[in-house]
């Protein structure tokens, strides 16, 4: 029961949506009818384009180097890292909030503002699709004048922003604040010194130098002594994922 | 799907099976990790699309016209972003739905400003936004694209 009222308020939004619908099914069933069809076309573009956003961002978690992304999208890429950030939006595909899980993995290993601005507009606005489709129906001149100050747009928007909001305010972390995440040591930052093993036996165990956490232990479970060996660990390597 | 999402697929099963042989451990690590960021987005999305459903029925492609095809150009530019704002239909159906507009003879101005917001503002994806990257982010890129969309369509205005 409380496990339910929980997933409920972690996903108000949805509750709300679905309450609308229960609403719509007794009062106004065709209306209810005709938004579920409505709806199938993006639940089938969802179901087709995330399994490779999952792996996609995972690859790139696991394989490309902070220092690869830092240089291509960081603070000195400067032009380079414009060109590139545009690049990578236009050949992307599906809609805007498949842009969102990877911009937060290129954010984390360090790409600037600037270019997920450029990222996430450019995935959203210039898709080499849809310039061919709009170019069919509303001809070439019309496709190119508004691909070229969309562009110039997208620069201005990025840099301003860049201006506005800085990397620092950006939750970097959000899984965090959620009840049912676990409890992990990043072996690649673990350098088995072993403090935390000192404070809190009872959680945490060596095996080849590198420490583990020894059973699922939730966020919604966390005593004083894991909060205080995620504050001290040297290494900063136990987090909740 | 188009060419560009079938040279996602195949791209990435390739890196995927090679990053397999390389090295299965911190492959399936990172997976695990990524699912976790996942995991916090997907009621959301799901949110999203079951709502994007119900705007359409709401607000169907013929009230659009209704409102781009008002006679003040400034009026009908406002109205024509905002509407764009809050709907998200899809690109394939925008186009021919304004191509027809206008070859009726609407004025272009309100329709690049319905056709850029519709892409580049998310109202109904900005509170995944909003979570996803700080109210400061979501806000400032929002309403930036929003008046640029509105510059960009006087600007086709006077070029076109």
């Amino acid at each position: 029961m409380i496990s339910i009222i929980k997933k409920i308020k972690n996903n108000m939004f949805l509750t709300l949506v679905f309450i609308v619908y229960v609403f719509l099914i007794i009062f106004i069933p065709e209306k209810a009818l005709q938004s579920l069809n409505n709806s199938l076309y993006y639940i089938k573009e969802m179901l087709i384009i995330m399994p490779v956003i999952l792996l996609l961002t995972s690859l790139i978690e696991a394989w490309v180097p902070k220092k690869t992304i830092e240089n291509a999208l960081g603070e000195k890429s400067g032009v380079k890292g414009i060109l590139f950030s545009f690049l990578l939006g236009s050949f992307s595909a599906g809609p805007i909030y498949a842009a969102f899980p990877v911009c937060k993995t290129l954010l984390k290993k360090g790409a600037n503002v600037l270019n997920i601005v450029i990222i996430l507009s450019a995935w959203a606005v210039i898709k080499v699709p849809m310039l061919t489709n709009e170019s069919k129906f509303l001809g070439p001149k019309f496709m190119a004048v508004r691909w070229g100050l969309t562009t110039i747009a997208i620069l201005i928007i990025a840099l301003i922003s860049s201006k506005i909001v800085k990397k620092e305010e950006i939750p970097v972390k959000e899984s965090i604040e959620k009840e049912e995440a676990v409890l992990n040591v990043n072996n690649k930052f673990c350098i088995g010194c072993g403090l935390c093993i000192k404070v809190s036996s009872k959680h945490f165990i060596m095996e080849d130098k590198k420490v583990k956490v020894n059973k699922r232990i939730l966020k919604a479970r966390e005593d004083e002594g894991i909060r205080y060996v995620i504050d001290k660990c040297p290494a900063k390597a136990i987090e909740y994922i | 799907m188009d060419f560009i999402t079938l040279g996602l697929w195949i791209f990435i099963v390739i890196w995927f099976m090679s990053s397999i042989i390389k090295d299965k451990n911190k492959t399936f690590n990172a997976i695990k990790m990524s699912s976790g960021l996942m995991r916090n987005m997907i009621g959301e999305i799901i949110g999203i699309l079951f709502l994007i459903g119900l705007i359409l029925t709401f607000i169907p492609p013929d009230t659009i016209k209704y409102y781009l095809g008002q006679s003040n150009t400034i009026v009908s530019t406002i109205v024509a972003a905002f509407v764009g704002s809050i709907t998200l239909i899809p690109a394939f159906v925008a186009f021919p739905l304004v191509g027809s507009f206008v070859n009726a003879g609407a004025s272009i101005i309100p329709i690049v400003a319905f056709l850029t917001t519709l892409t580049m503002v998310g109202f109904v994806t900005f509170p995944l936004e909003k979570r996803e990257f700080g109210v400061k982010f979501a806000l400032t890129r929002n309403i930036l694209s929003f008046g640029f969309a509105v510059i960009i369509a006087f600007l086709m205005g006077v070029i076109m």
